[in-house]
């Protein structure tokens, strides 16, 4: 009890250590969130009027972040899979990074999700027993389940292990490990779900096929990974801890294969959709050439398909894969290409045109924009904590009974930390 | 950090002190204003209970803290469908003063439940319509939707489309795609003839009926087996006994799930508070369909309830000028809807959704 | 003699017309501009009768729809509907000359006025008095031809219709006369099916019927080259355009593509 007792001022002492760079990145974050919260109090007295949103394209920014980050959020499962199935060491080592970066992806799908509904001050509503909640009916209530449901079980497994690191006990694999098995299946089942929201509404045909769930789980996979090796590399790069090369070649691997499947769905849809060009078609359409001469969003389908192939292509490249160097930037490209494809690209042409065959688009505003980057920098401040905090553990600096000196607690955990330099 | 709280002024203001908090609500009132809304909220009897004892004690003080308390009420009401008759008629009792006070005369809100034997149904002849949108103004008139005129501030519930009749022509014939390979998709397939569902919204002629179009009026269809019903988290919107469904805007919570399931779009959602002249203000309202809505729910036909439940025809079917509308009890042998189903072609729009609308369309 | 005469008449008639016009009045037409016309004004404090539409002056909303409203009255078809459930609105008093008809002119008595005598025949032959009153007339669309003035007006009863035995009908019972031929619509409208009835939506409820001339003209049925039973009218305001889109003109680019 103690032990829990000290836990969390140790935890948070360590955290509000800094450098100067550590300050500024939290300041710069901070601002962005000021912003962001600026943006959320216009909306909560304004109403969504300061959006772009419309009667027509109701679903805009906010909808496509929330989609893609619940996709973010299933990503970490690439960690945790090969760690505690495949008993891969270099991921075990880490695993704890990736549960964290599933906690804040969830939290930031549920400010999005804030930010997206019209009456958020109602949110109780949603609650069971106080008010009500449509199960088994709405689909949003199965998203909300699994979605918290996810956010307890990384919570729960990610601080359970950082507190038995902590305090240098061992883990209870009867309790961890049934824990470990059930987030692995629950991380596809949140995405899943989110693909159900959109993709069982036979009104929106562009969303209405079954391809959706797997073509979201694999852009998850592969998105997810690439946010994690950039996370990895500046990790590397400006902490003590040392993350073995051997984890980031695998999440390659895992993102070259489901970029590829990603891609190759994606012309199957294409293939599938303009063979035959029925009004069905009339979103893609859009998307790819515009429809009636609107073109607004042609750009960025073609700019999210390039920079997606030539990720692939370096991904592909053993030679590319395995520099350092050049890694990121195939990570940026493929996380950008997938985070339009699977963002406005897909949220968006779903309203056009409307069920009854208005042809509208969308303009977001400068609000929702600086809104969305804000959340975003909300998330990540809530990312850098955590990952601060758990790398603190892993290192040892943080346990209880005072910092480590040493790191030879390696042995007690299955966890090696490895200082750089 | 995250923003947990919505930054609403309600909290605030139920205490005394804090009263300037007033001016961050959306619509301050007009300080001419508040000594007659006070007295009409005076004039404006009703049932007495907790929550509006609570707002008319506050009253006594000032007007802006009986509205705050009455919105504070209303904010902790449950679900309509599911309150006690006893429940519902405070509901709508609170209701009533705060709209009173707002709109500066006698609103009322009705309860009405459905009527037992009755399904209502909808039949409109495509044959007959003529494009004028008399409905679509009339609906306005009768629903208080927002009527501003900054975008996004203007609703209405039924769209208008208007279809070019297009014809083949010979020109045509020999012009097709792709050229020169011999095989050959005709011309005539890129050009309308009765196109469905690619209409015009915004035509404006100086008269219609143009000669070559034909129009087609769409709006909630009422489905049997809603789609919109199915998504609602939150079960705020629903179907009533007598086959319409409504929404108790006061549950929903915005998420706009049902606009996205809905396959008739006839689902508009409120992004500010609505824009509605006080003397454009239609007082005789109904709980479940035309009272005021807020920002940030989402609303739709209801075939004009308030009318509807005390046997009057809806607001468009009475304006319509070509008597193209018909409305009436499907299980009513002789009413007009169901001697239509009887006599005419009738179909329903997107029947392979299995939605089963209640709205039918049908020539002659 | 003559002219005099449809001077006099066509200067009346104005004057009707003028005096309307310059009421400080609001007017709505119901149906169709030229038929029936309703002054706004409040039933009672709050309570309009109409609203009217700024745009088009049609009346979009009716305060009470059996303002100004009498019984339908009999019709052989209608046995089974109870009295006092179907009102119309009278036509009578909206046709400005109908109380000068068969008085001055067609008073079915002669020869004090020109024409001096009732026609002999149904032969079409030109009047240049009532086609000075009524431009309709000149050029008379319906049967296209094949109808005259007597076949739906009474010989010698001018303010009145007629029926297939001979026998006067009221204008503000046309149906009695259009069903003599247009049996199906007939049958339509008696059900609620073809026309237009306000009020309450129950098949016993009490209903304002529209009649036949409320919204078709007789005279000009066809409305020239469009060949439909409604005349063009004005429409309303289009739909606000979402944020963001300048103007409409995508919609008239052609949709679908190779």
């Amino acid at each position: 009890m103690q032990k829990l007792m000290s836990f969390a001022p140790d935890y948070f002492y360590y955290i509000l250590k800094g450098g100067m760079k550590f300050y500024a990145w939290m300041g710069f974050l901070a601002i962005l969130s000021a912003i962001a919260l600026y943006g959320f109090y216009l909306q909560n007295t304004e109403g969504l009027i300061v959006t772009g949103l419309t009667s027509q394209i109701h679903d805009g920014l906010y909808f496509a972040n929330l989609v893609f980050l619940v996709g973010v959020a299933a990503g970490a499962v690439t960690i945790v899979f090969p760690a505690y199935v495949h008993h891969h060491k270099a991921m075990h080592e880490v695993t704890v990074l990736g549960e964290m970066l599933a906690i804040s992806a969830v939290i930031m799908v549920t400010l999005f999700v804030l930010a997206h509904m019209g009456r958020p001050d109602r949110l109780w509503h949603m609650i069971p027993f106080i008010g009500i909640y449509n199960l088994p009916g709405s689909m949003l209530g199965w998203d909300v389940l699994v979605l918290t449901g996810y956010l307890l079980l990384n919570f729960v497994c990610g601080f359970y292990f950082l507190y038995v690191k902590y305090s240098g006990g061992t883990i209870n694999r009867k309790f961890f490990m049934p824990l470990i098995y059930v987030s692995i299946v629950w991380a596809l089942s949140i995405h899943t779900v989110t693909a159900f929201l959109i993709s069982t509404m036979p009104a929106r045909p562009m969303w209405f096929h079954s391809v959706m769930p797997i073509r979201f789980i694999v852009t998850a996979f592969a998105a997810g990974p690439c946010l994690i090796i950039l996370i990895f590399q500046i990790i590397r790069k400006n902490t003590k801890l040392w993350i073995q090369d051997e984890a980031i070649n695998l999440l390659s691997l895992i993102i070259t294969w489901c970029l590829g499947i990603a891609l190759f769905l994606t012309l199957s849809e294409v293939v599938v959709e303009l063979y035959a060009r029925t009004e069905h078609a009339d979103g893609l359409y859009y998307l790819m050439f515009g429809l009636h001469g609107l073109t607004r969003l042609v750009p960025w389908f073609w700019g999210s398909l390039i920079a997606m192939i030539i990720a692939f292509a370096m991904f592909l490249t053993p030679g590319i894969r395995t520099n350092y160097k050049l890694l990121p930037i195939a990570c940026v490209l493929a996380f950008g290409g997938i985070w339009v494809e699977k963002g406005m690209a897909l949220v968006v042409p779903g309203f056009i045109p409307t069920p009854i065959g208005e042809v509208t688009e969308y303009y977001p505003t400068m609000i929702e924009v600086m809104m969305t980057i804000g959340l975003w920098a909300m998330g990540f401040f809530i990312l850098t904590i955590l990952l601060k905090g758990a790398i603190g553990i892993l290192l040892g600096e943080v346990r209880f009974g005072g910092a480590a000196k040493s790191i030879d607690s390696a042995s007690s955990g299955k966890t090696a930390a490895y200082e750089s330099r | 950090m995250a923003p947990k709280k919505t930054p609403l002024a309600d909290p605030v203001k139920e205490q005394p002190s804090e009263c300037p908090a007033q001016a961050a609500s959306a619509e301050p009132l007009a300080p001419g204003k508040t000594t007659t809304s006070r007295r009409d909220f005076l004039k404006a009897g009703g049932m007495l209970s907790l929550s509006s004892l609570m707002g008319a004690g506050a009253l006594m003080a000032q007007s802006d803290e009986a509205r705050a308390a009455i919105e504070w009420a209303e904010h902790f009401q449950g679900n309509y469908r599911l309150m006690t008759p006893k429940e519902k008629a405070e509901a709508r009792a609170r209701l009533e003063k705060r709209y009173s006070a707002e709109y500066g005369k006698k609103v009322t809100v009705d309860g009405t439940e459905a009527q037992p034997n009755v399904l209502m149904g909808y039949a409109l002849n495509v044959r007959k319509c003529i494009g004028c949108r008399r409905c679509v103004k009339a609906c306005v008139a009768e629903n208080n939707q927002s009527r501003g005129k900054e975008a996004g501030q203007n609703i209405e519930w039924i769209q208008v489309l208007k279809m070019e009749r297009g014809e083949f022509s010979k020109e045509k014939m020999n012009q097709g795609y792709p050229e020169g390979l011999g095989i050959q998709v005709g011309g005539n397939a890129y050009s309308p003839a009765g196109t469905v569902l690619e209409g015009q919204y915004f035509y404006e002629p100086a008269a219609v009926p143009e000669k070559d179009a034909t129009y087609m009026p769409i709006a909630c269809m009422q489905c049997e087996k809603p789609p919109c019903v199915k998504v609602c988290p939150v079960r705020t919107t629903y179907r009533e006994p007598d086959g319409v469904v409504v929404i108790d805007y006061n549950w929903c919570i915005g998420c706009r799930m049902c606009m996205g399931a809905c396959p008739y779009w006839a689902r508009r959602f409120n992004l500010t508070t609505p824009v509605l002249p006080k003397e454009e203000m239609n007082p005789v309202t109904h709980y479940l369909g035309n009272r005021p809505r807020m920002r940030g729910v989402v609303e739709k036909c209801h075939w004009c309830l308030q009318r509807t439940r005390q046997g009057r025809y809806p607001a468009c079917v009475e304006v319509c000028p070509v008597g193209a509308r018909k409305f009436g009890n499907l299980l009513d042998p002789e009413s007009e809807v169901s001697l239509i189903l009887a006599r005419k072609n009738v179909f329903r729009l997107k029947a392979d959704l299995n939605t089963f609308p209640k709205f039918f369309y049908f020539y002659d | 003699m003559k002219k005099l005469a449809s001077n006099i008449m066509i200067l009346a008639f104005c004057c009707g017309m003028i005096s309307s016009a310059f009421s400080a009045d609001t007017i709505c037409f119901e149906s169709r501009k030229g038929s029936s016309e309703v002054t706004k004004r409040d039933l009672k404090p709050g309570l309009p009768n109409v609203k009217c539409s700024s745009k088009t002056g049609a009346v979009l909303w009716w305060g009470d729809p059996f303002d100004g409203t009498v019984p339908l009255g009999d019709m052989p078809l209608l046995g089974n509907i109870p009295p006092g459930k179907a009102v119309v609105k009278p036509r009578a008093e909206k046709l400005a000359i109908l109380p000068m008809c068969a008085v001055a002119c067609h008073n079915g008595v002669g020869p004090t006025f020109i024409p001096p005598t009732l026609p002999k025949d149904k032969k079409p032959k030109p009047l240049p008095t009532m086609e000075g009153l009524l431009p309709d007339a000149k050029n008379l669309q319906h049967g296209r031809g094949g109808l005259w003035c007597l076949d739906c007006h009474h010989t010698t009863q001018r303010n009145k219709l007629v029926n297939n035995f001979g026998d006067p009908v009221s204008f503000d019972q046309p149906q009695l006369l259009c069903g003599k031929c247009h049996g199906d619509k007939l049958r339509d409208w008696r059900d609620g099916i073809h026309g237009k009835r306000i009020g309450e939506w129950a098949s016993t409820g009490k209903k304002r019927w529209f009649v036949c001339t409320e919204c078709h003209n007789p005279h000009n049925v066809q409305d020239g080259a469009r060949n439909r039973g409604f005349i063009q009218i004005e429409p309303e305001t289009p739909p606000q355009l979402p944020r963001g889109m300048k103007n409409a003109r995508h919609e008239l680019l052609p949709g679908v593509s190779h």
